[in-house]
């Protein structure tokens, strides 16, 4: 990333759109939309001074949900560039409300309200889409309850929980209790509250609260600031006493050890996607392993209709899993989940070896889902005119995999068919060096007429 | 005429072939929706199989 971002060949556009493809290949016109950052790229340092005093709290798409953001924001932490962008949907000052903290608080002066979209001309020989895809969304599935359980999560939530980086800094805490965490914070923060203007009370008649209620309930005062004080002890006590019962509850609160993995979410499924997503068994895998490494008494349950370990390395990655890692894998698919006690998901499922259903309770339930072609691309194919197959990849053909019925037009990644790391990869080369013919075709072509 | 490419997504896909465009010496433009590159590689904790971190 790094790499990229500092590269002299590489003009970076990010928070940008492409709006227009005209021409051909050899010659194409391209028009390009810089969004509005409302900072300044060349004066923005990243230090963050913005971020730390923005009053807006977004929920952070970047942490799938499971985090919070500023409305002035980095994408993520090592984000590139490092350049902070604020929200236009969230942002104070942007929706007419009286702000504008961070212009204050940016030592570096890259603040800038009134700042517009850029619209940009780029002539260039050949374009690559690699535009990647879009995550299923599981609650199209009801029988899983996605978020009507809170502790059923997608795989890559999960991979944000696991993440150093994420949310709770690699601990695999639980949804539900992260939730009642939150609620604690929210109600401390009003207690406290409560408790300045009960002070000031105690303050002013020279008696604490607690005393005065008691005499206050026996009849002995009656005059307006006393049933005031009466009034705002007891919205005290409305607060203090569930905070008190949800503190004793989070005091046993353990990260998850008994996880769930459910394969084919979304993918082998003709009610939504018949093909395989390819890397899915293995994230799986991945997670477990990796969940284990952190609290090495945690056992994984992976069910699916079989596990698809093909790649270099990838079988024997599967086998050490089982044996060092806790992991079982367990042969059907899950008809549903329910909740149990303790918000605790129960996976009900056939176990074929046995031939009987069987219900079983875990603490989190991970749902590996379907590779699905993203949203944008549709757009996309509009404007530069490429064709899409019949779930909307881009459409290549077996020999010449990374061609898109454009000539000088080439795709990689996810944007053509699902695929892990090493083959996007491997596809992007391909897709550079097919690009850059045509670049150096017009060369060659320029030299013979010279010649 | 020109020597210049557009890559569109800035991915793992779209990141790797800026870098090997860019090392062959042409000049790239690489557009990204959002406000940083690293796509959904980015939010990945580790990849299998060998649990390298991902960024």
């Amino acid at each position: 990333m790094l790499d990229v971002g500092r590269h002299p060949n590489i003009d970076l556009l990010t928070y940008s759109e492409v709006e227009k493809v005209e021409g051909a290949a050899g010659a194409f016109k391209v028009t390009v939309r810089k969004k509005a950052r409302y900072v300044e790229e060349d004066k923005c340092t990243g230090c963050g001074a913005c971020s730390e005093t923005c009053p807006t709290i977004v929920p952070d798409a970047y942490e799938e949900g499971l985090g919070t953001r500023k409305a002035i924001y980095p994408l993520f932490a090592q984000g590139i560039p490092s350049t902070r962008t604020i929200d236009p949907d969230y942002c104070r000052q942007l929706n007419g409300k009286k702000c504008g903290i961070c212009a204050k608080t940016c030592q570096a002066d890259a603040i800038n309200f009134d700042q517009k979209d850029q619209v940009l001309e780029l002539d260039v020989a050949s374009i690559i889409v690699a535009a990647g895809y879009d995550v299923f969304d599981p609650s199209r599935i009801p029988e899983y309850r996605f978020q009507e359980i809170p502790n059923v999560v997608t795989a890559i939530q999960f991979e944000r929980l696991l993440s150093a980086s994420g949310p709770t800094g690699g601990h695999v805490d639980r949804p539900s209790d992260l939730a009642v965490e939150a609620e604690i914070r929210e109600l401390e923060k009003k207690e406290k509250k409560s408790a300045k203007a009960l002070a000031r009370f105690e303050e002013k008649h020279g008696e604490d609260s607690e005393t005065f209620y008691g005499k206050f309930q026996s009849g002995q005062y009656d005059d307006d600031d006393h049933k005031k004080w009466a009034e705002k002890y007891e919205a005290h006590l409305a607060i203090v006493e569930p905070l008190e019962a949800m503190k004793k509850r989070a005091a046993s609160f353990a990260p998850a050890r008994k996880l769930a993995f459910i394969q084919c979410v979304g993918s082998r499924d003709f009610r939504f996607y018949p093909f395989c997503s390819g890397y899915c068994c293995m994230h799986s895998i991945k997670e477990a392993i990796i969940a284990n490494e952190h609290e090495p008494e945690t056992t994984s349950t992976i069910f699916g209709m079989d596990i698809r370990a093909v790649g270099k390395g990838f079988e024997e990655y599967k086998i050490r899993g089982g044996n060092k890692s806790g992991i079982t894998y367990m042969r059907g698919r899950v008809a549903e989940i329910t909740e149990g006690p303790n918000r605790n998901p129960v996976v009900i499922y056939e176990d074929t070896k046995e031939r009987k259903v069987k219900a079983e309770e875990f603490e989190m339930v991970i749902l590996a889902t379907a590779c699905a072609p993203s949203n944008g691309i549709i757009e996309l194919s509009g404007i530069a005119g490429f064709e899409l197959d019949d779930y909307r990849f881009v459409k290549t053909s077996p020999l010449s995999p990374v061609d898109t019925t454009v000539p000088g037009i080439f795709v990689c990644g996810c944007a053509e068919s699902p695929m892990d790391v090493p083959e996007s990869v491997a596809q992007a080369s391909s897709a550079a060096e097919r690009a850059a013919e045509i670049a150096f075709q017009e060369d060659e072509e320029k030299e013979k007429a010279v010649a | 005429m020109s020597k210049e490419i557009l890559v569109i997504g800035g991915g793992i896909a779209g990141m790797q072939s800026s870098l090997d465009l860019a090392d062959m010496g042409i000049k790239v433009h690489l557009v990204e929706k959002l406000p940083s590159i690293g796509g959904k590689m980015a939010q990945l904790d580790k990849t299998f199989p060998t649990n390298d971190c991902a960024i």
